[in-house]
């Protein structure tokens, strides 16, 4: 698998307002990204251009191949007829043509997507009849499905029991041994500092690099801006009063 | 069993083949909340089809027209970004509920028409009328069976589709298409203020007890051609028309369901 390039990325969602600009930056395979900044400062625009989906982008963007987008849960309908092995089986859609039926191959990596994020046993259960955590982990059961060498994920960790939170960490590892390149948006800097790089933005980069690198009150400060820094002994920054988390 | 009259016969196969949008268009018209939708493209053919009935021109294409026309107004008004899309759909409801009544009273003195406009009519269903039913009802079926997994993955969550590797879009357009087909179609039976009872009142009974897409689309047909049967019958036998008495059977149904529902949530607290 090859990597993540992003060279001199801007754009935004309108002509002449950029809300993200000269972002530069690489990821290889097998590398978790966590991607720190405050809520508008471009964290989801940066996806967007990703997935080619932003409507005025500049800059050059080399990608292994189709993206899989993992959405913060509030954004799916609570109230729609889908089991967790539909959401699921989803992940098998773009590549089925659509005269064809879901191949068996694919309600097999449903399957054991499924029993990788530990929710086998409630895959005929109602999307909206889970838990927070565990609609998540469903989410994420339909990244595996699409098979994707690089997956971007928005906020995955956020709002999610202690349970569900050990079980995505774990699915976490094992991608990243498989060699794909995963992009975590996060407000939790504990965890950001435990990945392989850190992206910072708000609005524009602020900093990439290693975590013991980017991680200083200072790099914080600049990326939050006036929103509140926790610090802890020696001035090492551990976390941020800024977004409600359930860990 | 005496055989039934011709016009029950076209009737009950209009019934019949407006079973299927009903069922399988319904069930996405409630999933994918399109149901004001669904009322407005009826609605704004009501000047059409007084045009249509003054001048001598098919109604369907005279309510194809409109439906065209709707579209573009609310992609203008809604893309100037004042006003809101519920907002603007509702403006343009109530325009054309007015345009149609002054050319109907005052321009073309259409006078009793108007009921059968408003209201439908099984009585003088044409081959031509059944046809047209027959063809969408066809072209639900091709466009259900091509597009259903991106209208599940588009409903469920849409900010997903495009990096599911789907055409959200195209798959959008085409679902609204389909609906103001099958909207146009059922004007002919239940008229331009009462198409949201074939299209939209069987399907919302039938998920107010299913989970299940599969469940919804078959049951949502099932009811539709069960209530739509019994309006027939109840039309011909009370002479009252087709339209109103299917709007009582399906919202009498409708509550039924929606109070049984409600008593056994209460019976079996979650």
């Amino acid at each position: 698998m090859s990597g993540l390039e992003v060279r001199g990325l801007s754009g935004g969602y309108a002509a002449g307002h950029d809300v993200l600009r000269d972002v530069d930056f690489t990821a290889a395979p097998g590398e978790i990204v966590g991607i720190l900044g405050p809520n508008g400062g471009g964290k989801t625009t940066l996806f967007r251009a990703l997935l080619d989906e932003l409507p005025v982008r500049r800059g050059e963007l080399s990608l292994p191949g189709r993206p899989a987008y993992v959405p913060q849960t509030d954004q799916a309908r609570l109230d729609f007829p889908v089991s967790a092995h539909d959401v699921a089986l989803m992940g098998a859609f773009g590549r089925t043509p659509w005269f064809r039926r879901i191949a068996r191959a694919d309600r097999e990596a449903a399957d054991a997507a499924l029993e990788r994020v530990g929710l086998a046993d409630r895959a005929d259960t109602t999307f909206g009849a889970l838990s927070g955590g565990q609609r998540q982990r469903v989410l994420i059961a339909r990244a595996l499905v699409q098979d994707a060498p690089l997956l971007l994920l928005d906020e995955p960790l956020s709002g999610v029991d202690g349970a569900s939170a050990a079980r995505i960490e774990a699915v976490f590892g094992e991608l990243r041994a498989e060699g794909r390149t995963l992009l975590v948006a996060t407000h939790d800097v504990r965890q950001a500092g435990e990945w392989d790089r850190v992206l910072c933005v708000h609005g524009r980069q602020i900093d990439f690099g290693p975590p013991a690198a980017v991680l200083s009150p200072e790099t914080l400060r600049e990326t939050y801006g006036d929103e509140l820094i926790v610090l802890e002994g020696g001035g090492r920054a551990v976390g941020i009063g800024h977004h409600a988390h359930g860990h | 069993m005496p055989e039934l009259a011709p016009y029950l016969q076209r009737a009950v196969l209009e019934i019949a083949l407006l079973a299927v949008p009903a069922g399988l268009l319904g069930s996405w018209i409630v999933l994918r909340r399109l149901a004001f939708f669904t009322h407005a493209v009826g609605t704004v053919s009501f000047p059409a089809l007084v045009l249509a009935g003054a001048w001598g021109i098919a109604p369907q294409l005279a309510a194809l027209a409109a439906a065209l026309g709707f579209g573009v107004a609310q992609e203008r008004i809604g893309r100037g970004g004042r006003l809101a899309a519920d907002a603007a759909t509702g403006l343009i409801l109530v325009g054309a509920l007015a345009l149609g009544v002054v050319l109907a009273s005052d321009v073309f003195e259409s006078g009793a028409q108007v009921d059968t406009l408003l209201f439908g009519s099984l009585i003088g269903l044409t081959d031509r009328d059944l046809w047209l039913t027959a063809l969408v009802a066809v072209v639900v079926v091709v466009l259900d069976a091509s597009l259903r997994r991106h209208w599940l993955a588009g409903g469920f969550e849409p900010g997903s589709s495009r990096a599911l590797g789907l055409r959200p879009v195209l798959a959008d357009r085409l679902l609204l298409m389909g609906i103001g087909a099958a909207a146009i179609v059922a004007l002919d039976a239940v008229g331009a203020l009462l198409v949201t009872v074939v299209l939209v009142v069987p399907a919302a009974t039938v998920r107010l007890i299913t989970d299940r897409l599969g469940a919804l689309q078959a049951g949502a047909t099932g009811v539709a051609l069960a209530e739509g049967l019994a309006a027939v019958w109840l039309a011909d036998a009370l002479n009252v028309g087709a339209g109103p008495a299917l709007a009582v059977i399906g919202g009498a149904v409708f509550a039924a369901v929606a109070a049984a529902t409600a008593a056994r949530a209460r019976a079996v607290p979650a």
